[in-house]
């Protein structure tokens, strides 16, 4: 522990911390839609925070991620607000044309999303304009819902995009959830919530794009909860580009049951901090998981990704692979838990993180760790924490490339890996685009 | 398979006798007076009495650490005997015959040559027995070269300054809970010098015993190589059987100066408890070696087979520019031990250099974790880091953990970090079993190829007991 750090720590006492809680958890619930208030689901997560202390650098899992910064802004919760048409234009895919929901600081925009490109019987919108949905047994019922920020967002979200496909369907549109984040004065805690369920041998691929233009302070807390039925197959792709005075902290949880397919790319350029919390649990036998994560950072910002893949069944396939590019005085983190419980026999799993640092104020911090109690599997993991390679720069160069042009090149390259697994030409294009940008 | 391989992995502790000698007990409990009567019975200099009582106020205010993944029932602290030590020793020993022939018995049985006509072994011994040194081995010779290698109760008699100097210095009296608590109440140890540019013509080695049923150990080993020397050091362990646990709370400091080499090797076979889980050793150790020169280089080999509990990091500081460090572990737990151990590598100087290999095999109930620590600091240009540890699962209701953390401050270190776990395959035993080898013969060769890199970096005596060791351990565990 440094001594800044100490110091920052000892800025807030732990009661400072609760009453800090307590105060957020009031004004997110006091902003609830009386249509939205859910009594039973809000009540037991705000039980759950009574018990609970505002995490501090003393948890484990907050360790390497200070959130006195966000401690110091008292955010309100933030009320209805609309974006115009050309704020949103640039971020619509010409693949997901008719197939987009447009969400503003936590509440859907009807007036934005554009919904017309879909099968009949697939329900994309908000919940509020479907209220007789049967969504007790999928809202916030996923694992991992006992954590403080995913707590706050059940007891104060003002709004869910709800993502239905019924049996056997599939949506061959990609749906596209564009999240923007429009700050105000005073600085605004937005929650977005989002339940996507695909029921047995049904299919589709989602984008998930959170971006806000504004550098002003802002609160994003976001909880997506995907369920897997059986056979289920869903491609995700996560992309966070949030404005330079932003805290994103995220939860996405992924339900698997047997024989489903999930395929996640998460993507981090924005934000000032910026943490992910990233959780599969898989409920059946024989489930495939691939999930790749990619950070370009700079300047003093914060990215954190802490990933769970829960492995309770046999059979299951694992694949993950994490690479952040840090540059100026950012700091990565990464904490990539397996837990492969008894029951999980013949499992096969393999989790790699590679972090590129690219100046001496970097800094990287990495955990890969495997929990392991079943004895037939195959776990192998690898983290890998260095600079661009001389001998590569230098081949380049052997062949008449510069070296800043060798250096995009290898940058490129490193990131690319990640970006190719998003399913989306345009969108995949696009944040090519922003890496080659990189130097 | 798994019902044969259970069957392999369960031996008797070959090393479980206890050996009835008259000891001088104090009483249960700790206090302020009884860090006095610790240091009033060794007779030391007062600046030890005021590093004891530093030590062991600061202890008041700590906590335990529950971080490990370990769980044990609270420890008494009240209810141990701080200091026990066999009640026939004479003032000073002028030769080996006038030790108590049942402690030499003892270390007989143990396999321990403390006679010096095995000159044979080339290694010299520093015995210790409970809390107390009971011989140590050509010391007239060692210092010749002007090597010391004593007790550290005599180094600090002998040798104040030197201890006065060392002591503490890497391992800070609150550096964690158990480290406070040995600085309060140590009663034994090894003190090794190695003066400048000086090979230590022998292997050193130090064999602790723990006997006393209700005694903890607090043993404390610090180890000084100057300029230009280098040592290898072995460290060997074992205890009588009780049903209860017995608190081992141990701190090994080493310092290498400029260009100095030190190799610490140690098997650890602490009495495990019983299959039921009942009785065995709380191994709770701080070892940390500081590479204080430049070129220096510090290399930990560690075979982890006993205790009830394991708690261990042996770390290495990389100071000096160009100093390397290593760590090499085989950690092996069967029934139901646990183990959470594993290294910590703090790059702080230009160049440094570190390889982990781990190798980690769980049977039966036990739970093997292994963390570790590899920090790269702001200042650590071109420093390296190579890890890798592997677990081995033999049956399926072990469990096999690693907490890798990895910290980097400098963009021009590399590290890598791998990690595997891996079973003994049907395949892997029906191809010893077309070869006509017998499922134990397989399953200790397959063992004994997986913990090689490690075996390989003992010193050769060790190297081949720790094979041995391994293969008993796990006798009857595949089937």
């Amino acid at each position: 522990m440094t001594s800044s750090m100490a110091e920052v720590r000892s800025r807030m006492t732990v009661d400072q911390r609760d009453a800090y809680l307590k105060g957020l958890v009031q004004r997110a619930k006091a902003a609830v839609p009386q249509e939205l208030a859910l009594e039973t689901m809000r009540s037991r997560a705000e039980a759950l925070l009574n018990e609970h202390a505002f995490p501090s650098a003393r948890d484990e899992d907050w360790r390497f991620t200070d959130l006195a910064d966000l401690l110091a802004i008292d955010f309100v919760a933030a009320g209805e607000s609309s974006v115009s048409e050309a704020d949103v234009a640039d971020l619509r895919l010409s693949e997901t044309a008719g197939a987009q929901v447009v969400v503003v600081n936590g509440r859907v925009s009807a007036e934005r999303s554009q919904l017309q490109n879909l099968p009949d019987g697939v329900i994309v919108g908000s919940l509020r304009s479907h209220p007789d949905l049967q969504v007790v047994e999928r809202l916030a019922q996923a694992s991992g819902h006992h954590e403080v920020f995913t707590a706050l967002n059940t007891v104060g979200f003002q709004d869910a995009v709800v993502v239905w496909l019924p049996r056997n369907t599939v949506v061959e549109t990609p749906i596209q959830i564009i999240y923007v984040a429009q700050p105000e004065e005073p600085a605004l805690l937005a929650q977005p919530r989002c339940l996507v369920v695909a029921e047995s041998g049904s299919a589709l691929t989602l984008i998930e794009d959170f971006s806000g233009p504004s550098a002003a302070p802002h609160f994003t807390n976001v909880v997506t909860e995907l369920w897997l039925d059986a056979n289920a197959q869903l491609t995700h792709s996560r992309i966070q580009r949030e404005g330079a005075g932003t805290f994103h902290i995220g939860k996405t949880v992924v339900t698997q049951a047997r024989d489903s397919q999930y395929i996640g790319t998460a993507v981090d350029f924005g934000s000032r901090l910026a943490r992910h919390n990233w959780e599969i649990y898989q409920t059946g036998e024989q489930t495939t998981t691939k999930i790749y994560g990619l950070g370009a950072i700079a300047a003093n910002q914060h990215i954190d990704t802490h990933s769970l893949v829960a492995l309770s069944h046999p059979h299951g396939v694992v694949e993950q692979q994490h690479k952040v590019i840090v540059d100026d005085h950012a700091h990565s983190v990464f904490n990539g838990r397996m837990a492969v419980a008894q029951k999980a026999q013949l499992t096969s799993a393999s989790q790699l993180n590679r972090n590129l640092l690219l100046s001496d104020k970097a800094r990287v911090d990495t955990k890969p760790q495997l929990e392991i109690v079943a004895d037939n599997v195959k776990c192998a993991h690898g983290a890998t924490v260095s600079q661009l390679q001389a001998d590569e720069i230098f081949y380049l160069q052997s062949r008449g490339i510069s070296a800043p042009q060798a250096q995009r090149l290898l940058i490129y390259a490193f990131a690319m890996e990640m970006l190719e697994t998003i399913a989306v030409e345009t969108l995949r294009s696009r944040l090519a685009e922003t890496i080659s940008q990189w130097s | 398979m798994s019902a044969s391989v259970q069957s392999l992995v369960s031996q008797p502790y070959k090393y479980g006798f206890t050996t009835n000698i008259e000891a001088d007990v104090i009483p249960r409990g700790l206090s302020e007076d009884v860090v006095r009567m610790i240091s009033a019975k060794k007779n030391e200099p007062e600046f030890m009495l005021e590093f004891r009582l530093r030590a062991y106020r600061k202890w008041l205010t700590m906590a335990e650490p529950v971080w490990p993944n370990v769980k044990y029932p609270p420890i008494d602290y009240q209810n141990i005997v701080y200091y026990s030590a066999p009640k026939t020793q004479p003032k000073k020993l002028g030769s080996l015959d006038e030790v108590d022939p049942t402690l030499l018995d003892t270390f007989e049985k143990l396999g321990i040559p403390l006679s010096e006509q095995k000159r044979l072994a080339n290694v010299a011994v520093d015995a210790i027995f409970d809390s107390v040194s009971v011989a140590t081995t050509f010391k007239e010779k060692l210092a010749e070269s002007g090597v010391i290698f004593c007790s550290i109760s005599e180094a600090l008699q002998e040798h104040p300054d030197l201890v006065e100097k060392y002591l503490g210095t890497v391992i800070p009296i609150g550096d964690n809970y158990f480290a406070a608590l040995n600085s309060a109440v140590f009663s034994d140890g090894s003190f090794v010098y190695i003066p400048k540019d000086t090979q230590c013509p022998m292997d050193l080695s130090t064999y602790f015993r723990i006997n006393n049923g209700d005694s903890g150990q607090f043993e404390r080993t610090l180890i000084v190589a100057e300029a230009g020397s280098s040592v290898t050091y072995l460290e060997g362990c074992t205890a009588p059987m009780y049903d209860s646990n017995q608190l081992h709370a141990a701190i090994v400091e080493l310092v290498a100066m400029d260009d100095a080499s030190i190799n610490y090797s140690t098997v650890q076979n602490w009495f495990a408890g019983d299959e039921n889980g009942k009785g065995g050793i709380y191994n709770f150790v701080t070892k940390r070696g500081l590479c204080a020169g430049k070129n220096s280089k510090i290399s930990w080999t560690q075979v982890e087979t006993g205790s009830a509990i394991t708690w261990k990091y042996p770390s290495c500081v990389l100071v000096g520019d160009n100093s390397v460090g290593e760590f090499y572990s085989v950690a092996l737990t069967n029934n139901y031990q646990q183990a959470d151990t594993g290294t910590k590598m703090v790059h702080v100087g230009k160049n440094t250099r570190s390889t982990i290999i781990s190798k980690g095999i769980s049977a039966a109930k036990s739970k093997n974790s292994y963390r570790g620590l590899v920090k790269i600091g702001p200042k650590a240009e071109g420093a390296r880091n190579y890890s890798q540890c592997d677990s081995m699962l033999i049956g399926d209701t072990s469990s096999a953990n690693t907490f890798p953390y990895i910290q980097v401050q400098n963009s021009t270190a590399q590290v890598e970090h791998e990690a595997s776990t891996s079973k003994i395959g049907e395949d892997q035993l029906f191809y010893f079993a077309q070869r006509g080898i017998s499922p134990e013969d397989a399953v200790s060769m397959i063992i004994s190829g997986f913990c090689r890199d490690v075996f390989n970096k003992l010193p050769m005596e060790f190297a081949a007991e720790a094979d041995k060791l391994l293969a008993l351990k796990l006798e009857n565990t595949v089937g």
